[in-house]
């Protein structure tokens, strides 16, 4: 191998290597599942190559003989070495707009989409009630129900139709393929996915209607969530703007790798913002892992109408307060939770009351807000609870200071969802552990 | 519009020009805008004063004010505020005190005290619910702070609990960095009311009372103050170090931040030797006896200490930072002696440390000659002239008169200003603006000049900020965060709360119990608003009294002279300056000039003198 080769090769692997991890952290991979494939042009030879993740090697921790570099169609001695799904990528890979394809073990999907069925079979599609579900991954996600669900003939006819319509496929019982334009996006789709499957879990779990919650989306899916998040984009990623500010980077790259590691938000999802006197620093993929860290912009503070609805949110709200820092975090049990109902009542709740000692004290009550609500209520909350989950929309938390002082918010926001669903499954009465006057806070 | 409960409604007005006592009513709307404490009394000191009169004579005005939650329980709800134009800085003159005496003082059934022009003679005022009476008090005159306590209290019969605020020789004679004290040693220490009350021959105000402050919603109240309680025992701050250390275990702490000051800020590097014992950890091995608290205080941050047969209070961090290390000075127990002779003499114990640093600073460069010293060795480090020097400038005693003066007009007096470390001519508080943008920043704009305190204490982020910690250096981070920790200031004292509480939690807790109080929504929003209002209106009174941006800004020391931050050379440059500062406007909504707009005067409902 020449250096250059190795050089460009390099840098490959080690994208693969963090792709690989991400995987591994966000719980899609276990030890030596999925696989992770990419088409690359070489540039020593010009030809398209199908990079691909060896079989039972460890996402979570690649080596550089863990990666197989093949050529992109027929075979030579490292085929035997790839995914023995190397074919289903090989034909995902052959779409048009497809360079990536990646393949996890989405359990959360793969736990709420489990029916009794015969195989094969096709199954009703999953139906997203988050939206971020609803908007990345185009409403829905197919569902098959195979007979040999693992790098079988059936599914590499069937993986990549599925595919040509849709971003990911759900295979029952062994998680899902994405296509994706680069390896990232890929992890990015699965990621949602994934939560979007946790989120049904957990309404499910505290006995969401989720039926009648998905006709009603699928009915007015606008009237359901806020907006729809930023398009995924590929271009600007561990971009900067604003070395200069080198704690401040520091902070928005510590933040971001909290937010991911502790799960407060899917992979590159949510936004992060501190406010300067006419300028915003803003990172749009606020969770994100050190090694695949999102771009870090710098953008006025004035309304913009190219804002996306997300930008324009930041700005509005700072634009009528005087907070320095804002958190946007899709925590998928508050996402769950917005849609709790008390039993015997009809309508979801406007608040979570925390039961346990801490987060009742730190948050009184946590207000929940319809999708829609106006910016002027959004802050007049904030402004009195630090933190609101939109229904539909996301937790958004303020800080007077500082960026991990806004980063307590939606994990203590996770933290005390959590506690509400173990109780709720353990069958206590979760009025009677609440503070007896938060009806009233 | 009534006046909501936590208010008694009257404003107590004493004119010592005419030996005139008269109450007024409180108007609703003061409190709907202002709130209470620090808000209230700069409103009406405001519409009261003449920002071009001479500070020590008849025409200052000196509003002391209460807060709605003073006479609840609600944890350090004990505070008082002072407004006056300040004898030292020129511009508004604003200091806040724990203790008991404002508990009392409320108790009585005033919320505010007025207290113009000037008596011919040394004269008391004696308040209870009864009656206010302006007493002579020529007896008192040239009594410390100790004495004339004791004597007053001795002589009020009764079965109210009376309570002592009172200036001590240092304000008798006009040292312009007098403090008032109250309780003995708790102090409206920075930027010389004593010697306000001085100059109106004041010395001492005694109060009586057993008025109690009602609550309109006590669940309301209930929920706040529970969550409050809770925050404090949680957080290790508030829980235990603050009882167990004292503000002087921050001597290691802001050491380890590279911010701990050394001879007159030309340094910040300590041995572990000198500071071993001179620390917070040295202070409860050796001197302490026990910590106290103020009203309703379970923080518990005083130290009751006892050198040899002298007992007193202190030291606390600022004073023994600046009477120590600033001075070159290592030795605690010279250090609390000082402390304690400070306390009973009346003198704020952080301009009388930075003035000392400052006259070594001109002895050691050969600036003050010898003879100049009065045949003390004003070296760095001479611990055994502190207490000397702390009565000579008390009494104004040879060079201590010049002293008295501050450390500014000490310096200008010897052709080096630029050897007084002051902004707008109030020392700097014990924390190193090389080591911090935020708090550099804070300095600058300090309505009152340097202070910690009413510029926002950003360093407490620095070390105990724990989730709010903000990046030191960040020039975009710095206006709005310092901005934002003004306004949580400005609501703690108008509230009549302690700083320390800030450890546990912000506005949110507090805001609940001022609405509980009051019955009116006192929501954090309006609390922000409010601390607008009151950031606002300071500067307009500073403006009137001629603050320029020029004033806004740091000796060249801190732009010229590197100290070594976190491994790095730092100044705060003279570009740093100007940005942050321009920056900080912005962020008030103030023009270039530093002047609130005109359409923030009016979103704010100020309208100028008439306001
Ligand atoms: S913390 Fe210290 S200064 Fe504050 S109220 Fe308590 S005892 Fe007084």
């Amino acid at each position: 191998m020449t250096g250059s080769k190795w050089k460009v090769n390099e840098s490959l692997i080690r994208r693969f290597q963090s792709v690989g991890r991400a995987l591994l952290l966000c719980d899609l991979e276990d030890s030596h599942s999925g696989n992770i494939a990419l088409r690359w042009k070489n540039p020593e030879t010009g030809r398209d190559q199908l990079v691909i993740t060896s079989t039972g090697s460890q996402k979570g921790d690649l080596a550089a003989s863990d990666i197989c570099f093949l050529p992109a169609e027929g075979t030579d001695y490292g085929y035997y070495k790839a995914s023995s799904e190397t074919d289903i990528h090989a034909r995902i890979l052959a779409l048009e707009g497809v360079s990536a394809s990646v393949h996890a073990h989405t359990k959360h999907l793969t736990f709420v989409t489990l029916d009794e069925g015969d195989k094969p079979g096709r199954p009703a599609p999953f139906i997203p009630v988050d939206p971020l579900g609803h908007y990345h991954l185009g409403g829905l996600v197919p569902v098959d129900r195979f007979a040999v669900p693992s790098g079988s003939r059936e599914m590499t006819e069937t993986v990549p139709q599925r595919l040509s319509d849709h971003r990911v496929t759900a295979i029952q019982g062994h998680g899902a393929f994405a296509k994706a334009r680069t390896i990232e996006e890929g992890l990015f789709r699965l990621c949602i996915a994934d939560n979007s499957g946790y989120v049904v879990q957990m309404a499910e779990r505290v006995g969401v209607d989720v039926a009648t919650l998905r006709a009603g989306i699928q009915a007015a899916p606008d009237a359901h969530f806020s907006y729809p998040p930023d398009e995924y984009t590929i271009a600007d990623d561990q971009s900067c703007d604003f070395p200069e500010e080198e704690e401040l980077v520091r902070e928005f790259y510590k933040a971001g790798a909290r937010i991911f590691e502790s799960r407060l938000s899917p992979f590159h999802t949510g936004s992060l913002s501190v406010r300067g006197i006419a300028a915003l620093l803003y990172a749009p993929k606020a969770a994100m892992p050190r090694e695949i860290s999102g771009p870090l912009l710098r953008t006025p503070l004035a309304a913009d109408s190219a804002d996306s609805p997300e930008l324009a949110l930041h700005k509005a709200i700072y634009e009528l307060s005087n907070f320095q820092t804002i958190a946007h975090c899709h925590v998928p049990e508050a996402e769950a939770l917005a849609h709790f109902v008390y039993p015997g009542e009809s309508r979801p709740n406007d608040r979570i009351v925390p039961i346990d000692a801490e987060g009742s004290f730190f948050y009184l009550v946590i207000p929940v807000v319809p999708p829609k609500t106006e910016v002027e209520t959004l802050v007049r909350l904030l402004h009195d609870y630090k933190v609101v989950i939109v229904r539909g929309g996301g937790v958004w938390g303020v800080g007077a200071q500082s960026l991990s002082e806004v980063l307590h918010h939606p994990s203590s926001v996770r933290e005390i969802c959590q506690y509400r669903v173990a109780a709720y499954e353990r069958g206590l009465d979760l009025r009677a552990l609440e503070p007896e006057k938060a009806g009233k806070w | 519009m009534s006046l909501p409960d936590g208010y008694h409604g009257r404003i107590l007005e004493v004119d010592l020009t005419t030996g005139g006592v008269q109450v007024t009513a409180l108007e609703p709307a003061l409190v709907e805008d202002y709130l209470g404490g620090r808000g209230l009394a700069t409103r009406i000191f405001y519409a009261a004063s003449d920002p071009a009169c001479d500070p020590l004579g008849p025409e200052n005005v000196v509003v002391l004010a209460t807060s709605p939650l003073l006479g609840t329980n609600a944890p350090t709800s004990c505070r008082g505020h002072m407004v006056f134009k300040s004898p030292l800085t020129g511009v508004i003159g604003s200091s806040n005190s724990g203790g008991t005496w404002a508990l009392v003082f409320k108790s009585t059934g005033y919320d505010v005290l007025v207290i113009r022009g000037a008596s011919a003679e040394p004269v008391m005022i004696d308040i209870t619910p009864e009656a206010a009476r302006i007493l002579p008090a020529k007896h008192l005159w040239g009594l410390d702070v100790h004495e004339t306590t004791a004597r007053l209290l001795s002589e009020a019969a009764g079965n109210k609990r009376g309570r002592v605020l009172c200036i001590g020789p240092a304000g008798e004679n006009l040292v312009r960095f007098a403090a008032v004290m109250n309780d003995k040693n708790r102090a409206y220490g920075r930027g010389g009311p004593g010697a306000v009350l001085g100059a109106k021959k004041l010395k001492a105000i005694r109060v009586r009372g057993n008025l109690k402050t009602t609550i309109t919603e006590p669940e309301r109240y209930q929920s706040g103050l529970e969550q409050a309680r809770y925050l404090i025992k949680a957080v290790p701050t508030t829980k235990r170090l603050l009882r167990d250390m004292g503000t002087s275990g921050l001597i290691r702490l802001i050491n380890v931040i590279d911010m701990l000051p050394a001879r007159n800020f030309q340094d910040n590097r300590h041995s572990f030797e000198e500071l071993e014992n001179a620390g917070g950890e040295a202070l409860r091995d050796t001197i302490l006896v026990r910590p106290g608290a103020c009203g309703v205080c379970p923080l518990a941050c005083q130290r009751h200490t006892q050198v040899g047969p002298r007992k007193g209070e202190g030291p606390e961090y600022e004073t023994l930072a600046l009477l120590g290390p600033n001075c070159g000075v290592y030795d605690l127990e010279a250090v609390t002696l000082a402390n304690y002779r400070c306390n009973e003499l009346g003198l704020d114990t952080m301009s009388c440390g930075t003035t000392i640093a400052c006259a070594m600073e001109l002895f050691d460069k050969g600036i003050i000659p010898p003879a100049a010293a009065n045949g003390l060795e004003l070296r760095f480090g001479n611990h055994a002239i502190l207490e000397e020097l702390v009565e000579r400038i008390a009494f104004r005693e040879g060079l201590g008169d010049i002293l008295a003066e501050g450390s500014l007009r000490l310096a200008k007096h010897f052709n080096h200003p630029e050897l007084s470390m002051t902004v707008k001519g109030l020392e700097i508080p014990a924390y190193d603006p090389r080591a911090s943008y935020t708090q550099a920043l804070g300095y600058m704009t300090s309505p009152t000049g340097a202070c910690h305190l009413r510029g926002g204490y950003a360093v407490s982020l620095a070390f105990f900020g724990g989730a709010k910690e903000i990046p030191r250096f960040s020039l975009l981070q710095s206006p709005i965060a310092i901005r934002n920790m003004q306004n949580l200031g400005l609501i703690q004292d108008s509230l009549g709360i302690c700083r320390f509480t800030g450890y546990a939690f912000g506005t949110e807790p507090w805001s609940r119990m001022a609405s509980g109080v009051t019955g009116r929504d006192f929501s954090t929003a309006r609390l922000e608003e409010i601390a607008d209002r009151i950031a606002a209106l300071e500067r307009l009174f500073n403006l009137e009294a001629g603050v320029t941006p020029e004033d806004d800004t740091l000796p060249a020391r801190f732009s010229t002279e590197p100290l070594v931050v976190a491994g790095q050379q730092r100044v705060v440059s003279r570009e740093v300056i100007t940005r942050l500062r321009s920056d900080y406007y912005e962020a008030r909504r103030w023009d270039r000039l530093g002047r609130p707009t005109a359409g923030l005067l009016s979103k704010l409902r100020i309208n100028g003198r008439q306001t």
